[in-house]
C-alpha cells in the first residue's frame, strides 16, 4: 500500500513537472529591441512599430553571413484600437511570436503623448515579460524612423539608445526615464511624470561622402517632455532639463562653461558632489520652498589666458549664476507655463507637512503654480585639475 | 508508538516558514492598499501581537500534571472532555481548510501569473499537493528538516532582494511616517495577523513535540515569530522605498513586482526565477503542513487509526477548495482581504485565550481527574 501510494505520488510529480507545458523555443520568438507608439490613422487608434532583432545578423559582421540577410533588425508596424490589438495585428505578417523581455526602449510620438499615456503605462506594467528598467522617451519625429535609425557604433539601434541613456548623466541634458520611475510618478499623487526626449538630428558623417557633413541622421537624447496627469503638456529644453535633474535624479556632476572675468573667452568648470536641499514651509496656508544647491567645482579648461587664482570668487559667482539660471528656468516652466509639479516638490511638502498636504492636495496645481520659490546656489572651486602655476598658489 | 521529536531550531524554523511566503508579497500588497508606505509599521504591530498570542498559547499548553498533551485538541479533551477536543479539532480543520485559500493564492499567482500563464490551474494544485502529501506521509520530523532548509533559502532570498534593490532605495518614499494614523496602521496589521495565525495554529499542533515545547515553547515560538517578522519587514521596507507605496498597492503579489525590478548592475537582471526557486521551499512547506494539520485533525474526528489514511481525502478537499478560490482573481482577492482575516484571527487568538481561561478555571479539577497521576 505504502509503495503504491508513493508510486502514485511520484507519477503525478513526473507528469506535472516535466516543464514541457507552455514552452517557447527561441527560434519561434520575435525578440523586440525597441517599440514605437504613435496615433493611428483611425481616430483613437494606436500605431505600434517594433524593431525586431534578427539573431543571425546581430553579431555585427559586415555583409550577409551565411543564412542571414545582413540586416540586423527587422522593423514592422501595425495599427489597432488598443496597444494589445496592434500587437496582435503584427502577428498577421510577422512569422514569430512577439517577445518583450529584451526590449530596450519604448518611444512615443508627441501626438500620442499629448493624447494620454495611461494605456501605455498600464499595458507595459501589466505585461509580465517587459523589464521595468526599459527606457521610455517621447519624440517629435516619427517613432518608426527613430527606432530604425542606426546610431553610434552599435548594430542594433535599440541597444544604441540604451547606451545613450546609460551614459546620460555624463552630459546631464536629459532625464533617465524608465518604466520603473515612470510608473511611480504616474501613480503618485504628489508628483507628475517627466519623460526624456529623443529626436533625429543630422549629426553623422558618411564614410563614403565625408564632404556631406550631417548626411546621416542620428538619434539624439536631449531635453524632456513634461506631463500633467497622463498627458504631455510641453517640452523642456536641455538647459531646463539640467535644472530639473537636480530635483529628480542624483545628479552629482556636470560641466558648465562660464565667461572669463578678463575678456569674452570661456573657462570650463566641472561641478562635483552637487547636493540639492529643498526646505518646504507653509505660510498663510500657502506653500513656500527654499531651494539650496551646493557644489564643489574644478577648473578643467582655462581659455582666459591668465591664472584664475585671483578670480576664483568671480568664477564661483559665474558658476552659481549659471546653475541658478537653469533651476529658475525649469521652475518657471513648471510653475507658470505648464502648471505641473514635475520637480516632486509636492512630495517634499507631503513628507514634511502631511496635514497641510492633505488640505492642499485637492488644489495642488494652483498652489504649486503660485508657490514662492527662493533659490540659493553655493559653489566652491577647489581644484585646477592637473595644471597649476606659481601664481595659482601665491 | 514512536514519539515525534522536533528540535527547538526546527520548531522555530517551521514558524518562520509558515508566516513568510504569503506575508512578503500578497499581504504587503493588501496593507499598502490600506495605509500606503506605513506597511512596515503594520507588520511590526502584527509581529508584536503574534508574540503575545504565541505566549498565550504556550501558557495554555504548558505541562499539565497527569495529562499527556500532544496538541490543542488533546488539551481540549483534558479540560472539558472528549466532545470539546473534537470541537477543537473540527475548528482547526475548518481553519486550515480556509487558510489553504490564501496559501494557494500565494503559490499559484506567483508561478502562474509571472512564469507559466499557459499552464492549467489544476497542474499547480495537484503538483503542490503531491509534494505536500509526500512530506506529510513522512511526518513532522521530515517537515522540520525541510523547514530548516527553508530558513537557509529565506536568508538567501532576502540577501538577493536587498542586493538587487539597494540601488533604487529611496528613503523619501517611506515618508511621511504614520500618514494614515496609528489606528489605521493597527487595523491594517490584521492582515499580517492572519499570517502568523497560521503559524500559531501550527504551534498548537506541534508545540508538545518540540524538544522543550511544553517548558520553554513560548520563548522558542516567540523567537520564531520575531525572526519571521524581521525577515518579512525587510520586504515591507523595500517595497515602499524602492517601488513606492502607490506602485506596491497596484499588485496582487507585490513582492514579485519588487523581484522583477531587482537588478545587480547593468548585466544581471530579471533573476526572479532564482528567487522563486528559493521561495519554493517555504511555500511548499506551508502546503505540506496545512495538509498535515487537516489530516491529523480529521484522524481524531473520524477515529482513524493512522493519519496517513486521511492524507488523500484531505488533499482532495483542500485541492477542491484551493482550486475554487484561485480560479477567479476577484473571488480570491475578496476572500483574502475580506473573509480570511475574520476567520483567522478569532480562531488563532480566540482558541488559545479560551484554552488559557478554561485551564485557569478548571486546573484543579483537571489535575484531580488525571488518568496518569504518576506522570505528574
Amino acid at each position: 500500500m505504502r509503495n503504491f501510494a508513493l508510486f502514485i505520488m511520484l507519477s503525478l510529480l513526473a507528469a506535472t513537472t516535466s516543464s514541457c507545458m507552455g514552452l517557447r523555443q527561441i527560434n519561434e520568438l520575435a525578440i523586440v529591441s525597441a517599440v514605437g507608439l504613435d496615433v493611428g490613422e483611425k481616430p483613437g487608434s494606436v500605431k505600434l512599430s517594433a524593431q525586431i532583432m534578427r539573431p543571425a545578423d546581430v553579431r555585427g559582421q559586415t555583409g550577409a553571413p551565411s543564412g542571414g540577410t545582413g540586416e540586423p533588425i527587422y522593423s514592422v508596424s501595425a495599427e489597432g484600437d488598443s496597444i494589445f490589438d496592434a500587437i496582435r495585428n503584427l502577428g498577421r505578417f510577422t512569422s514569430r511570436r512577439v517577445y518583450w523581455a529584451h526590449n530596450f526602449l519604448i518611444v512615443m510620438h508627441e501626438n500620442y503623448a499629448r493624447r494620454g499615456i495611461g494605456d501605455m503605462v498600464d499595458f507595459f506594467t501589466r505585461n509580465r515579460e517587459l523589464r521595468m528598467n526599459t527606457w521610455v522617451a517621447v519624440t517629435p519625429d516619427s517613432p518608426d524612423e527613430l527606432i530604425s535609425t542606426i546610431t553610434g557604433i552599435e548594430v542594433v539601434p535599440g541597444e544604441a539608445v540604451d547606451r545613450l541613456f546609460r551614459y546620460n548623466m555624463v552630459t546631464g541634458l536629459a532625464v533617465g526615464s524608465n518604466m520603473m520611475n515612470l510608473e511611480e510618478q504616474f501613480l503618485s499623487s504628489s508628483a507628475q511624470p517627466v519623460i526624456a526626449k529623443l529626436q533625429l538630428m543630422p549629426r553623422g558623417i558618411s564614410n563614403k561622402k565625408p564632404e556631406e557633413h550631417g548626411s546621416l541622421k542620428q538619434v539624439e537624447l536631449t531635453g524632456a517632455a513634461a506631463f500633467r496627469e497622463d498627458r504631455m503638456v510641453g517640452w523642456l529644453s536641455p538647459e531646463e532639463t539640467r535644472g530639473l535633474l537636480f530635483f529628480v535624479h542624483d545628479y552629482l556632476s556636470g560641466v558648465e562653461p562660464v565667461s572669463c572675468p578678463n575678456n569674452g573667452s570661456m573657462a570650463t568648470l566641472e561641478f562635483k558632489q552637487a547636493r540639492l536641499s529643498v526646505y518646504p514651509s507653509v505660510r498663510d496656508k500657502e506653500p513656500e520652498f527654499r531651494i539650496r544647491l551646493s557644489t564643489e567645482a574644478d577648473i578643467v579648461e582655462n581659455g582666459c589666458g591668465i591664472s584664475l587664482a585671483a578670480y576664483r570668487r568671480e568664477l564661483e559667482g559665474e558658476l552659481s549664476d549659471a546653475l541658478r539660471a537653469k533651476i529658475v528656468a525649469v521652475l518657471k516652466k513648471a510653475q507658470k507655463d505648464y502648471r505641473t509639479d514635475i520637480l516632486k516638490l509636492g512630495d517634499r511638502l507631503r513628507n514634511r507637512y502631511p496635514i497641510e498636504w492633505s488640505r492642499l492636495r485637492g488644489r495642488w496645481t494652483d498652489a504649486f503654480s503660485e508657490a514662492e520659490m527662493k533659490v540659493e546656489v553655493k559653489t566652491t572651486i577647489k581644484s585646477t585639475a592637473l595644471r597649476t602655476s606659481r601664481r595659482d598658489i601665491h | 508508538m514512536n514519539r515525534i521529536r522536533l528540535s527547538n531550531g526546527m520548531f522555530m524554523a517551521m514558524i518562520v516558514n509558515m508566516i513568510y511566503a504569503k506575508a512578503i508579497g500578497v499581504t504587503q500588497g493588501t496593507i499598502s492598499r490600506l495605509i500606503g508606505q506605513d506597511m512596515w509599521i503594520a507588520t511590526l504591530l502584527g509581529t508584536l501581537q503574534g508574540l503575545l498570542i504565541i505566549y498565550v498559547l504556550h501558557w495554555a499548553m504548558r505541562r499539565l500534571p497527569g495529562r499527556r498533551i500532544t496538541d490543542l485538541p488533546s488539551l481540549g479533551d483534558a479540560l472539558l472532555g472528549r466532545w470539546f477536543g473534537h470541537l477543537t479539532a473540527l475548528i482547526l480543520v475548518g481553519f486550515f481548510l480556509a487558510g489553504f485559500g490564501p496559501i494557494m493564492i500565494t503559490f499559484v499567482y506567483h508561478l502562474k501569473d509571472y512564469f507559466l500563464p499557459e499552464v492549467p490551474l489544476a497542474i499547480f494544485i495537484v503538483s503542490g499537493l503531491a509534494v505536500g502529501a509526500i512530506g506529510c506521509y513522512y511526518g513532522l520530523e521530515v517537515m522540520g528538516r525541510l523547514a530548516l532548509l527553508g530558513i537557509l533559502f529565506i536568508f538567501l532570498l532576502n540577501l538577493l532582494i536587498v542586493i538587487g534593490s539597494i540601488d533604487e532605495f529611496d528613503i523619501l518614499n517611506m515618508l511621511p511616517v504614520l500618514e494614515h494614523g496609528l489606528p489605521n496602521a493597527l487595523f491594517a496589521s490584521v492582515h499580517f495577523d492572519a499570517d502568523w495565525a497560521l503559524a500559531a495554529m501550527m504551534a498548537a499542533l506541534v508545540l508538545p513535540h518540540a524538544q522543550d515545547g511544553l517548558v520553554r515553547g513560548g520563548r522558542f515560538g516567540a523567537a520564531g515569530i520575531a525572526a519571521g517578522g524581521v525577515a518579512i519587514m525587510i520586504w515591507s521596507i523595500l517595497e515602499p522605498a524602492v517601488l513606492s507605496a502607490e506602485v506596491s498597492s497596484q499588485y496582487t503579489v507585490s513582492c514579485m513586482k519588487l523581484a522583477r525590478n531587482a537588478h545587480v548592475g547593468t548585466f544581471l537582471q530579471r533573476y526572479e526565477m532564482i528567487m522563486i526557486a528559493l521561495y519554493s521551499v517555504p511555500v511548499l512547506f506551508e502546503i505540506m503542513f496545512t495538509l498535515y494539520a487537516v489530516s491529523a485533525c480529521s484522524t481524531r474526528l473520524f477515529h482513524l487509526k493512522s493519519d496517513k489514511a486521511a492524507i488523500l481525502p484531505s488533499a482532495i478537499a483542500l485541492g477542491a477548495f484551493g482550486y475554487w478560490i484561485v480560479e477567479d482573481h476577484f473571488r480570491a482577492i475578496r476572500f483574502l482581504e475580506n473573509i480570511w482575516p475574520w476567520i483567522a484571527l478569532p480562531v488563532a487568538a480566540g482558541l488559545p485565550l479560551l484554552m488559557l481561561l478554561l485551564r485557569l478555571l478548571l486546573q484543579k479539577r483537571t489535575e484531580r481527574a488525571a488518568p496518569y497521576p504518576e506522570e505528574g
